[in-house]
């Protein structure tokens, strides 16, 4: 006799108003707060483009410049004496500016918590590196093997790694 | 400086990643503003207050440093 429909179709139903009842533990109750972000789903190979985009670009110009700098080594070797090889001894730093360019583009494009953390870092390690090579220094003079410059560098770039985990766990 | 910026987060249920997509920052910069562990510059502020459309003493606080935590007496918290 009801003319009431126990199982009114769903497109039937009175839409719900807002907060019909409160939280429970017993009800699941969902927020009706519209979500505002749509994310795009990129392609998984553009998204590894964009993340990663530095890193790659960074070991490309990497594996260039080892490349030429073998090559160069190798062909200067066998030719000890030829009137090109100051030409061929300095081609790697083509390569090694490359990696520099990326290197600089990617400071530029970190956000301002990152740029002030890479500040930190370099801070340290050109702090430490001067450190270290000063007090080796010394020990040189009082009779410890002669170290290659070359290792500054290295010795540098180690360094600023363990400034960025050091600060970037700082900010965490 | 204190913040809202989790709560504010939270009521439009987005993710950390999904609010620095927003500000074209990183997710580790949100996390660090919401912990407190970072005070963004003021730009950021701004574009952060925009997103939320609020205004941005609505979302951050100035509160002062605890001298205690520093072992300073309050008055000389100042020099």
């Amino acid at each position: 006799m009801s003319e009431q429909h126990p199982n009114p179709e769903p497109a039937e139903a009175p839409l719900e108003p807002l907060y019909t009842h409160p939280a429970s533990p017993f009800l699941r109750t969902e927020s009706t707060a519209p979500k505002h972000v749509d994310m795009p789903v990129l392609p998984g190979v553009a998204s590894t483009w964009v993340t990663y985009r530095t890193q790659i670009e960074f070991g490309l110009a990497m594996l260039a410049y080892l490349m030429i700098l073998v090559g160069s080594v190798t062909v200067i070797q066998s030719n000890p004496n030829a009137p090109w090889r100051y030409v061929v001894a300095v081609l790697p730093v083509v390569p090694a500016a490359l990696v520099l360019s990326v290197f600089v583009r990617a400071l530029t494009h970190l956000d301002e918590m990152q740029k002030r953390i890479q500040m930190q870092a370099f801070g340290f390690s050109l702090g430490a590196t001067a450190l270290l090579t000063f007090g080796y220094g010394f020990l040189e003079g009082v009779g410890l093997p002669h170290l290659s410059w070359t290792f500054v560098l290295p010795l540098m770039a180690i360094l600023w790694g363990v400034g960025t985990a050091i600060f970037t766990l700082r900010y965490r | 400086m204190k913040n809202r910026l989790r709560v504010l987060r939270a009521e439009l249920d987005w993710s950390q990643a999904q609010l620095a997509e927003q500000l074209g920052v990183s997710r580790q910069t949100v996390n660090a503003i919401e912990t407190g562990k970072y005070d963004p510059s003021l730009p950021l502020a701004f574009t952060i207050a925009r997103t939320f459309n609020r205004r941005i003493e609505e979302i951050f606080e100035f509160g002062e440093r605890v001298p205690a935590a520093r072992g300073l007496a309050p008055t000389r918290a100042g020099l």
